[in-house]
């Protein structure tokens, strides 16, 4: 346990390294000398590595952001067709291979995440058609001897002289043309897909079983391997009895690997068989003793502790003095996993010196990387084919997967398909850090907070994504390097930084004059990782229902006090208000009740109305009605989609999701213990968004962290009972 | 050597017979489709119709379907010719990301055959055992019951037009 007093800028200042919630925001991959990886059809125009325009009148767009449900292939692809002029629906898409033209602004490497992906190429991929679309209109003056000036485009055609010219026609001339750098962009007023409804591109793959998703990969000779890891994480092998796994039918190979035992067979399903066959002995870790119940109580122990402040703004003690009403309380989320419905897989083939990998993935920059580092192939003959990721939420931004493939490929010399059980993807996954926080808050006569005191205790997750993350950006750095800065990090977040993801949400969005946020770092040494909305999937349960009840000891509504404190937060006061709008239309039946939440996060502010009852202690949630600022909706349907989405995916942790460790061990392994929201527990979604001319922020995880103090502040109008700790369960 | 219908075609294989349906139809016949997400009957994502029934494949030996008649997703329609039901999922866009779609399709299929005009719990209760873990809940229950709707005013049985609800533009 340690926590240090950090001044007001150095948290700033830390926040700046890890902000956004993945990565460092400097370029790490280094190779935008490599050529782009865009194979050219005979004779097409490839402007950049984005965009290439066949003489048949294709136009092919390499995705740079990866595709996980989020709907970023109709999202980018649509910044793409708006300004080159094309109809989105004709766009080829194709998962870009790894380059660093392709990285995230934001991260400096190709990573999808922090509901970041149209924030951050709204402008850079409008800017790339436009000046895609200039040179095509260049070529076609040349070519057809016209005045560029007198040509306009049309749906993927240039028009002169009212006759249509396919783009693909001015491919061997505008390839011999340099494009301007900022052609015009067009004015909201003339956008023709921009804001508009249409089906998503991938809907049609998507509904007919022909989507291809990393599991479907099949190349020839190839060999199926499960692995056997430690119950508790982190623990060696020491020993292994194969003889009963080597017995099995079709069993080629049983390898030792870094994660523990890898069996090799012919079909998957002998390698399942054998790799539960195995008689392994781990290590004795320090994990290994611990419990949830040791967790909470080391947890406890540290909240009320005198130290970890990080920020703080005005006098909070005078503040809390003067205060009209004084309220504490502790609110406890516990340990999830993200499970997305395709457990991770891969597969390799190593031959001739080339490594070709696929697998779906939130960084293929580092799963190349990691293919590099532990096979000794130069990235330069890595080709990384990303494919559709069968769920993401931040579980595919960690790789481990990647080095345990490599392994078994280099030790067997086989062609591989490496694919984790459920039970693996539940019990050797990597979490949602738990959290214990603690809001001690005051407010005036006038229903003003005056003083806002918040603190949370529990692991770190950003030394923990260094540790995952360099090995693989860093490839040619030998390993005792990438440890001495992961055992530096790890000190820092410990004692003299903050890791801003594990307190975000906790204080920012409400005008408290007065305020203190503190942090104590407890770790056990238990795998974290980005979930859905990361710390606000948790800070936001402990502000909002603090909120409601600052609200009822006001005694002024859930929306009014909201409204009065948020005089500083016009775009959240909005969404606030809209919402408000619509719970007062609302007419909840008999023995049901509202309950109501607002939240900022990854600039997109949410405010939410769920509609619950109660029956025979169950907590039933029938409606929810949830109002969205999220910028410009580049696609308004999509929008909704990913708020209904979060819903339910908030929905999940907020009824059912828990994950307990006994002697390090996770005890939960499936579907049946470690349940997930079905069709029968699902309420109506409706989606407001607001129209809005400001540039779009992401809409990937917003509508999660509302969800929860929603659905907790009905059940207090419903019961009287104020729950919390997650996952709600009364009394 | 175990011998069955797949997709209207005899096919025969000598996997361990205790191999689960799924890893046989993925992995020696090639079929992609059918997903594997629980491997415990649990999750759906492996939905197929055995005799027309919808059967978690992810726990049922290839042994126990000898000279059944298997249906997948690849045989329910095709991008070129699409069921009902995935004409009505992308017009919709009913899919996120899109891996337990197939599934949850098959299941809604089988309803749909036993009861064309389901009531809303009725959906709810044959699509329980379907999870969707990016929750297009709301989208694929408007979906079944729109092609329920369809079948229904139509009054021919579940040929509509495919053709009618393609992908399109609207301004």
């Amino acid at each position: 346990m340690s926590g240090v007093n950090v001044s007001r800028r150095n948290f700033l200042k830390a926040s700046g390294v890890v902000g956004g919630g993945l990565v460092l925001g400097f370029s790490l991959t280094g190779c935008s000398s490599r050529p782009v990886p865009v194979e050219p059809v005979a004779g097409a125009f490839v402007p950049n590595a984005f965009i290439q325009i066949t003489p048949d009148n294709r136009v092919r767009f390499y995705c740079p952001r990866d595709e996980m449900g989020q709907g970023v292939t109709t999202g980018l692809g649509t910044l793409i067709a708006e300004e080159l002029d094309i109809d989105p629906q004709s766009l080829d898409v194709v998962f870009a291979g790894v380059h660093a033209d392709y990285n995230n602004p934001d991260f400096g490497t190709q990573g999808t995440g922090g509901s970041s992906s149209l924030r951050v190429h709204y402008r850079q991929l409008r800017q790339v058609a436009a000046n895609v679309r200039d040179i095509i209109l260049e070529a076609a003056a040349r070519d057809l001897g016209a005045a560029k000036g007198d040509l306009k485009t049309d749906s993927g055609s240039v028009i002169a002289d009212g006759e249509r010219h396919p783009y693909g026609k001015f491919a061997a001339t505008a390839q011999t043309l340099t494009a301007p750098e900022s052609a015009p962009l067009k004015s909201r007023g003339d956008f023709k897909y921009i804001g508009k409804d249409f089906v998503r591109l991938d809907a049609l793959e998507k509904s007919t079983g022909t989507a291809v998703y990393g599991i479907d990969i099949d190349v020839p000779g190839m060999h199926h391997a499960a692995v056997r890891r430690s119950p508790v994480a982190g623990a060696k092998l020491v020993s292994v009895d194969k003889s009963a796994a080597a017995g099995i039918q079709g069993v080629t190979d049983i390898v030792e690997i870094s994660s523990g035992v890898a069996v090799v067979a012919e079909k998957y399903w002998q390698a399942k068989q054998a790799v539960a066959a195995l008689n392994p002995t781990w290590e004795i870790v320090e994990l290994g003793s611990v419990n949830t119940d040791k967790i909470r109580e080391d947890y406890l122990r540290a909240i009320d502790a005198e130290e970890g402040i990080v920020e703080t703004e005005g006098e909070i003690a005078p503040a809390f003095s003067n205060a009209a009403k004084v309220l504490e309380n502790e609110y406890w989320a516990p340990y999830l996993a993200h499970a997305p419905l395709e457990p991770m897989n891969a597969v390799l083939r190593i031959e001739n010196g080339q490594a070709d990998l696929w697998t779906g993935t939130q960084g293929p920059a580092a799963a190349e990387g990691l293919v590099s580092r532990f096979s000794g192939i130069a990235p330069e003959n890595i080709r990384v084919h990303s494919t559709y990721l069968g769920g993401g939420f931040g579980r595919r931004g960690v790789l481990t997967h990647v080095i345990e493939i490599t392994e078994i490929a280099v030790a067997t010399g086989k062609p591989i398909k490496l694919l984790w059980s459920r039970e693996d993807d539940i019990k050797h996954g990597v979490y949602r850090p738990a959290s214990l926080m603690k809001i001690k808050a005051g407010v005036d006569e006038a229903g003003q907070v005056t003083a806002w005191q918040a603190k949370r205790v529990g692991g770190n997750i950003m030394p923990q994504t260094l540790k995952n993350m360099l090995p693989g950006l860093l490839p040619g750095v030998p390993a005792s390097i990438i440890n001495a800065a992961v055992g530096l990090s790890n000190r820092a977040f410990g004692s003299w930084t903050i890791d801003e993801s594990s307190i975000e949400g906790l204080f920012e969005d409400y005008d408290f004059p007065n305020r203190e946020v503190s942090h104590v770092t407890v770790e056990h040494q238990v795998p974290l990782c980005f979930w859905r909305s990361v710390g606000h999937s948790y800070t936001s349960f402990a502000k909002e229902t603090m909120m409601d009840e600052l609200a009822e000891q006001a005694g002024l509504g859930s929306v009014e006090f909201r409204l009065r404190n948020t005089k500083n937060k016009p775009r959240l006061n909005n969404v606030i208000k809209v919402a408000g709008e619509h719970m007062k239309q609302m007419r909840p039946a008999e023995g049901r009740y509202l309950g109501f939440a607002a939240h900022n996060c990854f600039q997109t502010d949410v405010a939410q109305v769920a509609e619950v009852s109660v029956e025979r202690g169950q907590i039933r949630v029938h409606k929810v009605t949830c109002v969205v600022d999220c910028g410009v909706a580049v696609n308004p349907d999509i929008v909704k989609a990913q708020m209904e989405g979060a819903i339910m995916y908030g929905l999940t942790a907020a009824l059912h999701g828990n994950l307990s460790h006994r002697d390090g061990t996770i005890q939960e392994s499936n579907f049946h213990d470690y349940p997930i929201l079905r069709m029968n527990e699902s309420p109506d979604v409706e989606v407001v968004i607001i129209d809005s001319e400001e540039e779009p922020t992401g809409v990937g995880e917003p509508g999660l962290p509302p969800i929860a103090p929603a659905v907790a502040n009905a059940v207090y109008a419903a019961t009287g009972q104020r729950l919390r700790s997650l996952p709600l369960t009364l009394a | 050597m175990i011998e069955f219908t797949l997709n209207g075609q005899i096919v025969r294989t000598d996997d361990d017979p205790n191999t689960p349906l799924l890893w046989v139809v993925r992995d020696t016949f090639k079929l992609k489709g059918s997903k594997f997400g629980c491997g415990a009957g649990l999750c759906g994502a492996c939905t197929m119709h055995v005799d027309g029934q919808a059967v978690r494949t992810c726990v049922l030996p290839v042994f126990r379907v000898e000279g059944k008649q298997i249906t997948t997703i690849e045989g329910l329609g095709s991008p070129d010719s699409m069921h009902p039901l995935q004409a009505a999922w992308t017009e919709q866009s009913v899919p996120q990301c899109g891996y337990c779609q197939s599934g949850q399709i098959m299941s809604a299929a089988a309803l749909l055959e036993d009861n064309p005009s389901p009531t809303e719990q009725e959906v709810d209760q044959a699509m329980a055992g379907n999870i969707c873990r990016c929750g297009c809940y709301v989208r694929i229950k408007r979906a079944i019951l729109s092609v329920a709707e369809n079948a229904a005013v139509e009054d021919n049985g579940l040929a509509y037009n495919a053709a009618a609800v393609m992908p399109e533009v609207q301004s």
